[in-house]
């Protein structure tokens, strides 16, 4: 082997990631982009053609585009799938009209018919070499022999038979996006852009009479690199200064992510999600009657910054345990505008009817462990306990009150636990618990604090 | 001990006399004392209101009141400290009865939320918000509380101030732990423009915190109180743990001079109600069988005989001798 040759080992996941990574830039000119195996991509042009004059003028720019990223591209043209795959990898580039496939697919070997490589060779064994020889065959005793597939992708190329490809991505309802001649680098520059786009999603929007529940920002980048940021409206939206700045916390979470290079060319927002934006009756003096809507774009600008979990609304869970008994959830998006999921504040607390104990105000994620270090009788409460390396000297105690484990939810081994109220000497009230009984099992019941009351 | 008291109240009676020869004295308005009354007209029906309008939201306590100026100061900023993270529970207790009293000032508001925000670190130190107890504690139901838990101070921040400017929210309580550096005067006072702005209440409880420049009109310190005893109809029962109570000292104030109130919260009536030292459980013996706790008070020091005399031979040593054998001290 010749000294100079350097070696890398493949790498397939980064072949992947890479190929991904040009299937998002390949957004731009389609929404609908599909993966083809490891070294290939599908564009449905359908529709698209024409934003760049014509079919070859597009295909030009895309070949010149990849060429200048530093890639060896190869691309056809064609009315089916099939034919285009056979077009970019034998006559590269090439633009088959429609109707003329069989005299392109004729000349060409069988690789290019996308059948397995078995049947290829079983296929020049016999001395068809090219795919003329296949369509100049009969097709039955091809198929009986053969299999059907072979025939099936046949019909492919010559589009008699109907393939689809599998766009990556769902193709968002509405979109509008902006070529720019000069890159934008600044975050202030795209959330200008952002609020110019959102205006004119606003006329189409309200032409459909709906409002964007979830949008996306597509960020393309001069050189081929492409980021893309979400946003989710608890009630949709349309007004393009709310849309502005939800990107504005959004963009503001991610300033140190974003980079923006040598500038960004092209900015697409899209509605990924649309709901029905019912019109409301403000009063005479142009206030909303609306109480729930400054919450929704509260949730909304919270989330836009610090994620979907950054506020979170305790929900009751019937339940004896007390660390069962209360959870925490994301708070959720409202319904509809009428208000309807808004926080039920009426409704009776069924911890406050039925469950009369006094429950602590501040739970701690775990029970942490206490030294008891003195209990005056053994199920009593302790005298004195060490938490957190510090001595508590218990002046009064309540309890206990017994809470067992839940038979039909706990493993059954499950010990029983003894909770007690009790109050150090410069008056913290806390809420001790004993786990299992004293003499009822080798083990040495622990203690625990669960929580503090105010 | 007694000087800076008196200075203090010098410094108080000058204030009061400057604001009253400007003429700014709110809680001059507030008083509403003699004929110094606001009268309310419904067509020809007129109703003497003694106190309306004044917006200062009465907390039940009238020496709390008074610290304070006339009651809680509506639409501000105001700071909470504990001394440390374990008060914690007393601290943001107290804070939340603030917020009880401020969201039952205003129960025709459908949205009457409570927004709490705090960092992670001082939820995993000091707790997350039990909403059964809080239900019972200050009536705040499950579904009117709004808890974010970021891991920056700046995000915190942030948060309390977009919820600041909201009007679904009652109130919002922010809970720091320390003295951020992110915490200066700009930022309470960025708060405090908030709340003003949107007439909301904004609570800032600093745990562990050291008491720095703010922009707050009102500071208080609270640390927590020996609880009184369950009341029952045959009088209080025997080592019980009543209602919370907590020691309040009012440390930043327009009024008056600070001082230390123990203040009693009743969940029920929601409304506070000062107790005076002699009313308190924990003054007295807790129970028969345990150390005799109100042998520590003051008076014991003049008592105390100089030189511990030895104990007589054949007879227990003075720390041996049963409590309840103890000579009578008189009163």
């Amino acid at each position: 082997m010749h000294p100079d040759v350097e070696i890398v080992d493949a790498q397939p996941q980064a072949d992947r990631r890479l190929l991904e990574s040009l299937a998002d830039w390949c957004d731009r000119y389609t929404p609908l982009v599909a993966l083809d195996g490891s070294d290939g991509l599908f564009l449905d042009i359908t529709g698209c053609a024409h934003l760049f004059g014509n079919e070859k003028r597009m295909l030009d720019d895309i070949l010149s585009r990849l060429f200048h990223q530093g890639f060896d591209a190869r691309a056809g043209l064609g009315a089916s799938p099939g034919i285009a795959w056979a077009a970019a990898r034998f006559l590269s580039p090439a633009i088959v009209p429609p109707g003329e496939e069989g005299e392109t697919l004729a000349p060409l070997p069988l690789a290019a018919l996308r059948i397995a490589p078995a049947v290829r060779a079983g296929l020049e064994s016999v001395g068809l070499k090219t795919a003329g020889a296949i369509m100049a065959a009969p097709r039955a005793p091809l198929a009986r022999r053969f299999g059907a597939a072979l025939l099936t992708r046949l019909d492919q190329a010559l589009d008699r038979a109907e393939e689809a490809i599998t766009p990556r991505l769902p193709v968002p309802p509405l979109s509008v996006e902006r070529h720019l001649a000069e890159p934008v680098v600044l975050a202030d520059d795209i959330e200008r852009l952002v609020g110019l786009l959102a205006a004119s999603l606003r006329a189409e929007l309200e032409r459909r009479g709906e409002g964007a529940h979830v949008l996306q920002l597509a960020l393309f980048r001069v050189d081929g690199a492409m980021q893309r940021l979400a946003v989710g409206a608890a009630r949709p939206l349309r007004d393009p200064a709310l849309i502005e700045r939800l990107f504005r916390e959004r963009l503001a979470a991610f300033e140190d992510r974003l980079d923006a290079g040598c500038g960004f060319e092209l900015v697409r927002l899209s509605v990924l999600k649309a709901a029905p934006f019912a019109l409301e009756q403000t009063d005479l003096a142009g206030a909303s009657t609306a109480a729930g809507e400054d919450l929704a774009l509260f949730t909304d600008r919270v989330r836009a910054r610090l994620g979907e979990t950054a506020l979170l609304r305790p929900v009751l869970v019937e339940s004896h345990r007390p660390e069962r008994a209360a959870a925490f959830v994301a708070a959720e998006m409202p319904e509809g505008r009428d208000g309807r999921a808004r926080p039920d504040n009426s409704a009776p607390d069924p911890a406050g009817t039925v469950d009369m104990a006094d429950r602590p105000i501040r739970l701690f994620r775990h029970p942490e462990p206490v030294d008891v270090v003195a209990a005056e009788v053994p199920e009593g409460p302790p005298l004195r306990f060490r938490w957190r390396r510090a001595v508590h000297r218990v002046a009064r105690a309540e309890g206990p009150e017994r809470i067992a484990a839940e038979w039909w939810r706990d493993p059954q081994d499950m010990p029983t636990r003894d909770y007690f109220r009790v109050e150090d000497d410069d008056g913290r009230r806390y809420w001790l618990f004993r786990q299992g009984f004293y003499g009822a099992a080798e083990t040495m019941p622990r203690w625990f604090v669960h929580g503090v009351f105010a | 001990m007694a000087k800076p008291a008196m200075a203090r109240e010098t410094v108080v009676a000058l204030r009061r006399q400057i604001a009253r020869i400007e003429g700014s004295l709110p809680e001059r308005l507030a008083q509403a004392g003699g004929d110094d009354g606001l009268v309310l007209r419904h067509g020809p029906a007129a109703r003497r209101e003694p106190g309306f309008g004044t917006g200062f939201l009465p907390t039940g306590a009238a020496s709390f009141d008074a610290a304070l100026g006339a009651g809680l100061p509506p639409a501000a900023l105001v700071e909470i400290h504990g001394r440390q993270t374990r008060d914690a529970g007393a601290v943001a207790g107290f804070a939340l009865c603030l917020a009880a009293l401020v969201r039952r000032s205003a129960p025709a508001r459908p949205d009457n939320a409570l927004c709490w925000i705090g960092t992670a670190e001082i939820f995993r130190e000091a707790g997350l918000p039990y909403a059964p107890g809080l239900s019972r504690f200050c009536g705040l139901p499950a579904g009117a509380l709004f808890l974010c838990a970021p891991n920056e101070t700046g995000d915190a921040l942030w948060i309390a101030e977009q919820a600041a400017r909201q009007r679904a929210f009652a109130a919002v309580v922010l809970e720091l732990r320390g003295n951020p550096a992110r915490l200066d005067l700009t930022a309470t006072r960025r708060l405090h423009r908030r709340a003003q702005e949107a007439g909301r209440s904004v609570f800032l409880i600093r745990e562990a915190g050291t008491a720095e420049p703010t922009a707050a009109p009102v500071r208080i310190a609270v640390s927590p109180a020996p609880a009184a005893r369950r009341s029952t109809v045959s009088g209080p029962v025997a080592a019980s743990i009543g209602h919370p109570a907590f020691a309040v000292t009012v440390t930043k104030s327009r009024a008056a001079p600070a001082g230390r109130l123990v203040l009693e919260w009743n969940p029920d009536a929601s409304s506070f109600c000062e107790i005076r030292p002699e009313d308190s459980g924990a003054l007295v013996a807790a129970s028969g069988h345990r150390p005799d706790s109100s042998a520590a008070r003051g008076a014991v020091v003049a008592l105390r005989p100089a030189v511990a005399a030895p104990a007589a031979p054949g007879q227990p040593s003075r720390e041996q001798r049963p409590a309840h054998r103890r000579a009578r001290r008189a009163r």
